[in-house]
């Protein structure tokens, strides 16, 4: 059948790809040399390049590395092990059928029935895939695993005060499995350094985090031909530019920042410029000179000494700003412009069109302004005078080749990544079942984390750690659970896995009745399906930015047809439709929070391996079972790659019999803290993987076509206009 | 663990038979050979395509110079071909094995080692007539061959001869005869050459 065929063709390429990938994958793995289809020779440990430099024109082969690269885009990390964990998932997955599929043939039914039988065995199984892993993953990582988790922060409430050795030991787990073994921890100390000097205060990570990985590529600098160990970091900014005028200027400098020529052009675009004679030549000519030096003599009167274009200015400029003592720069990319823009507040200069006399308003300061040499190129290199919780430093990268050199730049950059995503909390959330009739859910407080904004309601602020129940108050509100669907679509995504997971917390305002009605606008999504939110949430203290803590939030849902609800004055639906389950169920929403580590070496793996197995044994429904056996046992693949050249006492066995037996007596479980790692990142990988082979598993049919499908222009409307 | 909503008998199904579990071992390794032979492949360049080798069931890769190749047929032994009597010469012995030990229902004890014996492994005279060629080879530039040392290969060629032609007289397996009547020509053939060493 196409779909099983499917799953086995994805297996002989997972694997294909697992061998080339576990040769380098964790602190052991060596470097994997790789002929790219235009003869160079590549040697690199890295997953995603090596992923991306193999000739693939497999269909399935594509789906895969189309699919790990989207995820390296948003978290920086994890390309080998999603191979390998998609390779076990597949295996087990064949296993599983191949039990089953003898048992069908046996029962001699109808071609064509036990086609579509097999059919919707597999769309069942893609199913069952999400469902799991949208409902019950979350589930067991907040329940059980999360009283495991480590913290980079030294202090988790309050001030998250970063604990350096920690981070430390977080970056030499990252580049250990990603550079050379001779450079990596040079590497890993390279980026400890440079994140302390640009976040000098506490609380702009995330700010700088972003700031940095969309603008690498402006703020590190290449350099090929010295060894990796002249690395360094400089205060300010590096433009990879060279100076048109170099005027050099003592203190500090005031700078302008154009985006236009400054000298008038005979027309702008879209007008024309009609000439009669030599005479109004010569005369517009003029005109245009006279124009040039008043500008660049209102710069000098505001004492501008520094100006920096995203275009190339005439000569005419040029000869007054070296008249006038002024330094250009010139041809500046948008990249450059927009992220001095971000760090100083500098805005461009508009050049009026009429008057004579210019305003020149939006100025700023830079410490320095002074070439910068390196090898034999030439830089520009300005101190920057920052705005925000930025301190602009520039990284200087060395290398002997220009291999070397950029896969250092794009270890860096993965690193920037998966600590934007280490800083920032991951949202769960999923369905309890409450077997208990008689709860009452509380009035709760929904606190935004972008306004703190109390409601009236609240009985107290409750601070709780997150292993404590919820505590519940005595409501105004009383409700009784009924059946309610929190997705309103399990499709299979396509290719822009990171929208399906991250799911932010809803911008619910605090309870209100004319603030119900928002709460509906934008979590009702399905008019058949209705969730009305009755925002009900816990709040914890609302002074505190503390996400470090794992405020348990709770919210009843109900469902009720939107007009009834319209018409109501309060927030209380009390006609709810009929309960389809029995027992009642509540959406929890709760977080990873940020800073969330645990040790390497398989930790996240085997926990999760363990505390999915005992869930699959009190779960009854037989597909939960299956999956969840599926995924418990291929995680386990992923340690075992990790320990495969050690022997004797740290031995996989060795290790996971000693893991299993701390956890069944509840011993801390032991572990060399040779490193971290994000439990976010783990979990994001996870949940990728799974979409991944959930995509693969309902292909029916793969359709091979010479091109790519035209795309239809609509020309009607254009002709009738 | 019923997918589909059936429900499978689950107290039907019994772990798989030693052979059968050795046949699924050999399918195994066989796969990882495969998959780290496509790996390897990879690495130098090839591409893997969007197609299946007809008689296995392998993804094809194709090199540089467009040339498809299919790795498990081109440098694996076949699955299936192994246990063909007609094409492997291991196989036919272990099939003649057979035979003789099902047209022997109580072989005592005595004579059980006997049937063992006359039949020869195909390899150990094969690798026998080779080692001779390579003794042979070697041979001429050392200098004058060392009679002694003639003779007795002469010798034991003779002995084999002998041997295997009375062999081939009581023989009544086809198999058997076809491989006696290797060793034979082998045998001939080094006695050949042994004849041209001396001369």
């Amino acid at each position: 059948m196409a779909a099983e065929g499917a799953v086995k063709a994805a297996l002989q390429v997972a694997q294909a790809l697992e061998t080339i990938v576990s040769g380098c994958v964790g602190p052991e793995g060596r470097q994997v040399l790789c002929t790219k289809p235009t003869g160079e020779v590549l040697l690199s440990r890295d997953g995603g390049r090596l992923l991306a430099a193999l000739h693939l024109e497999h269909p399935l082969a594509r789906v895969m590395v189309a699919c790990v690269s989207s995820h390296l885009r948003k978290t920086g990390d994890g390309a080998k092990t999603f191979i390998i964990f998609l390779c076990h998932l597949l295996r087990g997955l064949e296993a599983v059928t191949d039990k089953e599929k003898d048992s069908l043939i046996s029962k001699n039914i109808q071609t064509h029935g036990r086609y579509w039988k097999t059919c919707c065995r597999w769309k069942f199984i893609s199913q069952a895939l999400l469902t799991f892993q949208t409902q019950i993953l979350d589930y067991v990582v907040d329940r059980y695993l999360s009283r495991h988790f480590l913290s980079v922060f030294s202090s988790p409430t309050k001030e998250r005060t970063l604990c350096r050795s920690s981070f430390e030991l977080l970056l030499e787990a990252y580049f250990g499995g990603r550079v050379g073994r001779n450079n990596h921890s040079f590497i890993s100390q390279l980026m400890c350094d440079y994140f302390f000097k640009c976040t000098a205060c506490e609380g702009g990570f995330e700010e700088a985090f972003e700031l940095v990985d969309d603008r690498f590529g402006e703020l590190s600098v290449g350099v090929t031909g010295l060894p990796v160990s002249d690395s360094r970091i400089l205060a300010g900014l590096v433009l990879h530019r060279d100076f048109s005028v170099y005027r050099p200027a003592g203190g500090d400098i005031r700078t302008a920042l154009v985006t236009e020529t400054i000298q008038p052009l005979f027309s702008t675009s879209g007008s024309e410029f009609i000439l009669n004679s030599e005479a109004q030549f010569q005369t517009s000519q003029l005109w245009i000179m006279e124009r040039t030096k008043a500008i660049m003599k209102s710069l000098q009167n505001h004492n501008v000494k520094l100006l920096l274009s995203s275009v190339k200015q005439p000569d005419l400029v040029i000869y007054y700003a070296e008249l006038n003592g002024v330094t250009v720069v010139e041809c500046l990319s948008s990249e450059e412009i927009s992220l001095i823009q971000r760090i100083t507040g500098l805005s461009p200069l508009v050049l009026p069109q009429a008057s004579s006399q210019y305003e020149i308003s939006s100025t700023a300061l830079v410490k320095f302004c002074k070439p910068l040499v390196l090898r034999s190129k030439r830089y520009v290199h300005l101190g920057l005078i920052s705005t925000c919780s930025f301190i602009p430093h520039c990284l200087v990268l060395c290398g002997p080749v220009q291999g070397l050199v950029e896969q250092h730049e794009a270890a860096l950059h993965g690193a920037f990544k998966m600590l934007r995503q280490l800083f920032k909390d991951l949202d769960l959330s999923y369905l309890t079942q409450t077997s208990d009739q008689n709860y009452v859910p509380s009035p709760l407080i929904y606190k935004n984390r972008e306004s703190n904004q109390l409601a009236d309601t609240v009985n107290g602020s409750i601070q709780r750690p997150h292993q404590d129940p919820v505590e519940k108050n005595e409501g105004e509100l009383a409700k009784t659970h009924t059946y309610l669907n929190t997705y309103s679509n399990s499709v299979v995504p396509s290719i822009e896995l990171e929208t399906h997971i991250f799911r932010s917390t809803p911008k619910v305002t605090p309870a209100g009745t004319q603030q119900t009605d928002e709460a509906l606008g934008c979590l009702s999504a399905n008019k058949t399906r209705i969730m009305d939110v009755c925002d009900l949430f816990i709040d914890g203290d609302p002074t505190t930015e503390s996400t470090a803590e794992n405020t348990r939030i709770e919210a009843s849902f109900e469902n009720v047809s939107i007009p009834k609800m319209g018409g109501k004055g309060s927030m209380l639906p009390v006609r709810c439709k009929s309960s389809e389950l029995g027992t009642s169920r509540s959406c929890c929403f709760s977080s990873i929070s940020a800073g969330c580590v645990l040790p390497v070496g398989g930790h996240f793996e085997i926990l999760l391996h363990y505390y999915l197995l005992n869930y699959v044994k009190k779960c009854q429904q037989s597909e939960a079972t299956m999956v969840g056996t599926l995924i418990a046992n291929a995680l386990l693949g992923i340690p075992k790659i990790l320990y495969k050249s050690k022997r004797g006492n740290q031995s996989f066995p060795q290790v996971y019999v000693r893991a299993l037996h701390a956890l069944q007596t509840n011993q801390p479980m032991g572990g060399n803290q040779t490193g971290l790692e994000s439990v976010s990142g783990k979990y994001q990988l996870l949940t990728s993987v799974l979409q991944c082979l959930a995509k693969i598993v309902s292909i029916d049919l793969v359709i091979g076509i010479k091109r790519q499908p035209q795309e239809v222009y609509d020309q009607e409307s254009e002709e009738e206009l | 663990m019923a997918l589909n909503g059936t429900e499978v008998d689950d107290f039907s199904w019994e772990p798989p038979t030693e052979a059968e579990t050795k046949v699924l071992q050999a399918r195994r390794e066989r796969q990882n050979r495969i998959s780290s032979l496509m790996g390897d492949y990879l690495l130098r360049g090839y591409r893997m395509l969007g197609d299946t080798c007809a008689d296995c069931g392998t993804i094809l890769l194709q090199n540089k110079q467009r040339q498809t190749y299919c790795v498990a047929c081109q440098e694996l032994d076949s699955d299936v071909d192994k246990d063909n009597p007609a094409l492997n010469a291991q196989a036919a012995l272990s099939q003649a094995r057979e035979h003789q030990l099902a047209s022997a229902p109580d072989p005592p004890s005595g004579t059980r080692p006997a049937p063992q014996p006359p039949v020869p492994r195909p390899e150990h005279c094969e690798g026998a007539a080779a080692g001779l060629q390579a003794a042979q080879g070697p041979a001429p530039p050392a200098g004058p061959p060392n009679a002694d040392v003639m003779a007795s290969t002469r010798e034991a060629l003779l002995q084999k001869l002998a041997w295997a032609s009375a062999e081939l007289g009581s023989s009544t397996s086809l198999e058997a005869s076809i491989q006696l009547c290797g060793l034979i020509r082998a045998c001939a053939e080094a006695l050949q050459s042994l004849q041209q060493l001396q001369h």
